[in-house]
């Protein structure tokens, strides 16, 4: 049953952006069914779904990269065809996508003005650095026009990709999953500035999977779900994320189930001492039993990444003392990390995961090549069955073991990404950076109980996360950095949200009690 | 000075390396048997006007992310057409060599904008197909070119050190320096180096200058190969790949990133004029042939190790290690005070 199917703004209240009954069908699947929605002036509206919900069919047909199959998109009532991207940014409606926009090469300003067909031929060099200030300021960034944008971080990155559009008057800005790789104090930035553009009377479409955001930005939020729209209402009325949860996935997510041999020793695990990795980590020291899993966590830029790629032997500069069931292991040497028994999965999926152009069952074997060859030839019956196998441990359909994996979406991605690290007797200690980026709950709690089965099986498990809920969900320890050292290590029944996230920033209220 | 014309950081780095040489060359007789006087200089800037405009047109495509292997056949094809069609009206030769480069250009931008195809496959087959026409035209025989009024002219010295060559060389550089400097055009090739598909998202028309970027790099080379078969007074088949060894080590002195995204022709001009200092300094003092490619090679060791990444990185973390060792930068006082974890 829907709520309210058809998303409406305020009564009242004139919509900037329609969509009416639009939809998309890919080959056989019905990407967006008949959807409709409506967005008014200064108005914020969440996009919610789990991953194949239609979000992303949504969002390219409002960005013109995909054409609708029927409907009809309007700008203030008045009908329009989205040709292309330009084609919509020109018409109001541009994205910020996870994925920035931007040449890291050149100055701040040189991006802002990229592809700005306003500005004549020859360059006025005095002219465009102040129409960079004045962009700049609008969005409170405090940053020289012509620093270089390697220089920027990644939310002040985001800053300017924001201001680029706002300097081209975009009415509606579309933020698809903005805060993935943000620290929480660039979220709050981010987040004042889009409440800053509203109050011009822009309006945003935020999609995200992180539903505490949504329902503290947002004024009203809309869920799809299988391709339909079943849901619109305003946040105000949506007491917890439950209840979004509950619109998403169309039921109850049972709670999380802990493993039976979660925090029951197996081996003697990973020991790691005065671990250093310049200029991230100072001083790192941690030990993780076998069938342990322990939850790392603090803001962007403290130091947890660069643990993890530390001890999967990939920061060159690391230094200090690593042994896994009791055997040393050389740090910096990503081959002597694999042969010890350690397997790491990137935060990058795409970029240090998946081979995006290869088959599932490709990708599936590919860490698992050398056990299912004989004498440098690959065993062809025992790699189609390891897949297959594998394939149903991670919860893939089947029958698209030959689809190359650039057609899944992001939580199926994550899932094959996962599996080749996983169910490896090979495997002591499993290293997991954000392990559900970008995925829904439901695809979560898939991907939770991998992890919980690892576990299981004796394997030493230290996984990364910027997200306290999964961090509270899946540990059975919580340790917490800050500015490159651990600032507090806990059972998991020792600490809460509000402990760790005073840890977390150092919070003044934290510090009292830590003394 | 306008202040895109102010170079920092990375961009800087051709310009020094241009002053040092500049200064070892001056100081040579010091050091070494020889002197240095303006027959020198005259001669670097002979050897700017022969092979510059090779680096400036590889140069192009390595900024926008691509490599164009053509640009030796295009040079010896240019040099060959001029010879040829040129007896009567020199320009006319010219203007037919610039022509050839520009369809030359298209054709390559096209497949490979187009189709999304990297440049080394469709390069490489147009450097070994146009070598095979260049062998046709010439019949395997090197061409001579009959208007020696021509020939003189553009050795002819125009003061003291330059001659009518090396200046049309030197005004094509500043030219396309005018345009990375001036336009936005030069920031958009910039853009297409450093990240594609950003800036095809921004709005920046990627084909178009992928296509025109190809189109000027054949053109430029083609009009390079008839400058220098005019002022030698005949053209051969038989130069392969030497000038694309040194226009890309021209390419990567002046600051030209193989990743593309980096590069202005004004550091490509002090790349061409390193090389054509160091060649002639070898000369000057007597050095066997080998000598130069043994100080040519390691010299760009030493440069592509000093623009490495990782280099920079290393000396950064090298600088936050003794930081560490000092106290940590990233410490907040109070966690200091209390001694971290618990």
């Amino acid at each position: 049953m829907t709520e309210n199917a058809t998303a409406q703004p305020a009564a009242g209240t004139q919509p900037l952006l329609s969509v009416r009954h639009v939809s998309k069908t890919y080959g056989a699947v019905r990407a967006l069914d008949d959807a409709s929605l409506e967005l008014a002036s200064g108005e914020i509206l969440g996009l919610c779904g789990h991953n194949g919900a239609g979000k992303s069919t949504l969002v390219k047909i409002l960005t013109g990269q995909v054409h609708p199959d029927g409907g009809e998109i309007a700008m203030r009532d008045a009908p329009v065809e989205l040709r292309d991207p330009l084609d919509a940014q020109s018409k109001g409606l541009a994205i910020v996508d996870q994925e920035l926009a931007l040449a890291p090469d050149l100055s701040v300003e040189e991006n802002l003005f990229l592809g700005n067909f306003d500005l004549s031929l020859l360059r006025r060099p005095g002219a465009v650095r102040r129409r960079a200030r004045d962009l700049l300021s609008r969005i409170g960034l405090a940053v020289d026009p012509r620093s270089p944008l390697e220089k920027l971080s990644i939310g002040e990155r985001q800053l300017i990709e924001i201001a680029r559009l706002v300097g081209r008057d975009a009415r509606v800005l579309i933020l698809d999953e903005p805060t993935a790789t943000l620290s929480e104090n660039e979220i709050e930035r981010v987040f004042a500035v889009v409440r800053e553009l509203v109050r011009e009377g822009r309006s945003t479409i935020f999609v995200s999977h992180r539903l505490d955001e949504v329902l503290d930005l947002c004024d009203r939020v809309t869920v799809l779900r299988d391709g339909r729209i079943v849901a619109s209402r305003s946040t105000a009325d949506i007491a917890h994320r439950q209840e979004l949860i509950k619109m998403m996935i169309g039921r109850e997510l049972p709670p999380p189930q802990r493993s039976e041999a979660a925090g029951v020793a197996v081996g003697a695990g990973a020991a790691i001492a005065g671990l250093r990795v310049p200029p991230a980590v100072a001083d790192f020291s941690l030990n993780v039993e076998g069938g342990q899993i322990v939850g790392l966590t603090g803001q962007i830029g403290s130091g947890t990444s660069q643990v993890l790629r530390a001890l999967a032997g990939l920061e060159p500069d690391a230094r200090g003392g690593f042994t896994l069931d009791g055997g040393a292991v050389r740090l910096g040497a990503p081959a002597a990390a694999l042969r010890a028994g350690v397997a790491f999965a990137s935060n990058d999926r795409k970029g240090e995961g998946l081979f995006l152009e290869k088959t599932v069952e490709d990708n599936l074997v590919a860490t698992r090549l050398d056990s299912l060859s004989r004498l440098g030839f690959i065993r062809g019956g025992a790699l189609r069955e390891t897949a297959r196998r594998l394939v149903d441990f991670v919860k893939v359909d089947g029958d698209r073991i030959g689809d190359t994996v650039e057609h899944f979406s992001g939580g199926n991605q994550q899932k094959i990404f996962l599996g080749r690290c996983l169910d490896r007797e090979d495997v002591k200690l499993l290293l997991l950076d954000e392990p559900t980026r970008g995925v829904d709950v439901a695809g979560r709690a898939e991907i939770h109980q991998l992890i919980r089965q690892a576990a299981l099986a004796g394997v030493a498990v230290l996984f990364a996360s910027t997200e306290l809920d999964e961090i509270l969900d899946l540990s059975d320890r919580v340790v917490t950095m800050f500015g490159g050292r651990i600032v507090a290590s806990l059972a998991r029944e020792e600490t809460n949200a509000a402990l760790i996230s005073a840890d977390m920033t150092m919070s003044h209220e934290r510090k009292e009690v830590a003394l | 000075m306008p202040d895109i014309l102010r170079f920092r950081g990375p961009a800087l780095r051709p310009f020094l390396t241009l002053a040092v040489f500049a200064i070892a060359f001056a100081l040579l007789p010091q050091y070494a048997t020889g002197e240095v006087g303006t027959a020198n200089i005259a001669n670097v800037l002979t050897s700017f006007a022969g092979i510059g405009l090779v680096a400036l047109a590889l140069g192009l495509t390595m900024i926008i992310g691509e490599y164009d292997l053509s640009v030796s056949s295009t040079y010896l094809l240019g040099g060959m057409l001029a010879v040829k069609t040129g007896g009567d009206s020199p320009v006319l030769g010219a203007a037919i060599a610039v022509a050839a480069g520009l369809l030359v250009g298209f054709v390559q931008g096209v497949v490979i904008a187009k189709l999304r195809m990297s440049s080394i496959p469709v390069t490489l087959g147009g450097f070994i197909a146009l070598l095979g026409l260049v062998y046709v035209l010439s019949n395997s025989k090197s061409v001579n070119y009959s208007d020696l009024k021509v020939t003189l002219g553009l050795n002819e010295p125009v003061l003291t050190v330059f001659t009518e060559r090396s200046l049309i060389a030197i005004g094509i550089f500043l030219v396309l320096a005018g345009v990375f400097a001036f336009t936005w055009l030069g920031r958009d090739v910039r853009a297409i180096g450093s990240d594609r598909k950003a800036a095809r998202t921004s709005g920046v028309r990627v084909d178009r200058i992928v296509i025109g970027t190809f189109m000027s790099s054949a053109a430029i080379s083609c009009f390079s190969g008839a400058l220098l078969a005019y002022s030698l007074a005949y053209a051969t088949p038989n130069r392969t790949v030497a000038p694309l060894v040194f226009a890309t080590t021209a390419a990567l002195l002046g600051g030209v990133s193989l990743s593309g995204g980096r590069g202005n022709p004004l550091g490509i001009g002090c790349g061409v004029l390193c090389l054509a200092i160091l060649n002639e300094a070898l000369a000057v003092t007597g050095s066997a042939a080998y000598v130069t490619y043994l100080v040519t090679g390691g010299l760009l060791l030493i440069v592509t190790i000093v623009d490495a990444p990782h280099l920079l990185r290393w000396w950064r973390t090298t600088k936050a290690a003794e930081n560490l060792r000092a106290g940590f930068s990233g410490r907040p006082p109070a966690e200091a005070a209390t001694g971290g974890a618990r």
